[in-house]
């Protein structure tokens, strides 16, 4: 089992401000899409969640920072990262 | 380095690791900073990779905007010593050089010398990065010394205020009662004055700061390059928090260090006015070199 940050695609494609991407202190682990990827129209950022820690710095930044909620940490087992 | 050196031919491609390809197709080398640069982080592929430094790492943190603010990454080259911070400045596309127990800013001056005379017509950027410990105890003299000598180079000291990765003990960095696992009466002294002991030696810009806000400390670390090349030392003395020492849940990473941006890492920058003036011309030139 794994600590990773998931990413709301549709509620982050509606701000896509990128602020949780700039603040990650892992490298190529939140990443920004300006194009349509991932299953969104309009541009998201997504986690690598093979190479996330776990910190929720991220979470911070998005809800209390920002106020706008769009990731949540979840257990995700081997299988599904 | 010609950038022709890491293009695999195409055939081979596919038999190199993802990463390295990854890094050829989409990395910084040989693009504008508008196109990457911090700004842009999450878009593009990073130079430092995958590292074991502990989980919400600010030095970690710090270290991914060294290199993406790198103005040459093409022609850098890092010296780092013992401690966390090398964990990860080794594993980035950058050489790196691992100086040993605190010699690294007297590597540095005989690495950029030896530079201008092999390369007379390529500006080379050599940065020292290391901890507190490295950078102010054990590599003390070799710092000041350098600077001293006025060596054209920038200095960063990724200041924890702790020694992290040995257990706990206390620095000459840490806080005058500061109670660390391996100090357990707290220690009896104060903080050392960096930013007023770089500006002593002879250093042409200092920083000290705590990387909140990322343009910002982008904009000091290629100001520091910039000055480097043309004028002589320049010292980052950056907070770094170590949230297992310190025990800060990792959530609360960043908002401690928006904290201590109030405090005792509030931004100060020095320049001399060669510094000034030259920023000026920089920075007029083109708006995005510096920020």
């Amino acid at each position: 089992m794994y600590y990773v940050a998931k990413v709301n695609s549709e509620m982050c494609s509606t701000y896509k401000c990128n602020m949780c991407t700039l603040y990650c202190p892992e490298p190529n682990t939140l990443m920004f899409d300006k194009e349509h990827k991932h299953g969104n129209d309009h541009g998201t950022s997504w986690v690598d969640e093979d190479r996330c820690k776990g910190c929720a710095i991220c979470v911070y930044v998005c809800s209390d920072l920002l106020n706008r909620d769009c990731i949540e940490m979840a257990m995700v087992t081997t299988e599904e990262a | 380095m010609s950038l022709r050196y890491m293009i695999p031919a195409s055939k081979f491609k596919r038999y190199l690791p993802k990463d390295y390809v990854e890094l050829v197709d989409y990395g910084p080398f040989g693009r504008k900073y508008s196109e990457v640069g911090v700004k842009n982080m999450g878009a593009y592929k990073e130079l430092v990779e995958e590292h074991p430094m502990c989980s919400g790492c600010w030095m970690a943190y710090y270290i991914k905007i060294i290199f993406a603010a790198l103005p040459n990454p093409e022609n850098t080259v890092t010296i780092g010593t013992a401690g966390c911070g090398r964990l990860a400045i080794s594993q980035a596309a950058v050489p790196f050089v691992y100086g040993n127990y605190g010699d690294q800013n007297a590597m540095a001056s005989g690495m950029t010398r030896a530079f201008r005379l092999r390369f007379p017509d390529i500006q080379k950027d050599v940065i020292t990065i290391a901890g507190d410990g490295g950078m102010m105890d054990i590599g003390f003299s070799m710092t000041m010394h350098a600077w001293f000598r006025r060596e054209k180079f920038t200095t960063i000291m990724l200041d924890n205020e702790v020694y992290g990765n040995t257990g706990g003990q206390e620095s000459g960095m840490s806080i005058e009662g500061a109670v660390l696992k391996m100090s357990p009466k707290g220690k009896n002294f104060g903080k050392m004055p960096a930013m007023q002991l770089a500006i002593t030696a002879g250093c042409v810009y200092v920083v000290k700061m705590s990387p909140t806000n990322i343009n910002k400390a982008a904009k000091a670390i290629r100001r520091a390059i910039f000055a480097a090349r043309n004028l002589g030392p320049t010292f980052i003395h950056v907070y770094t928090s170590c949230n297992i020492e310190y025990s800060i849940p990792t959530p609360d990473v960043f908002k401690d260090a928006k904290e201590m941006e109030k405090g005792r890492f509030a931004f100060e920058e020095f320049m001399t006015p060669e510094a000034k003036e030259l920023f000026a011309q920089v920075e007029s030139k083109t708006k995005r070199e510096v920020s």
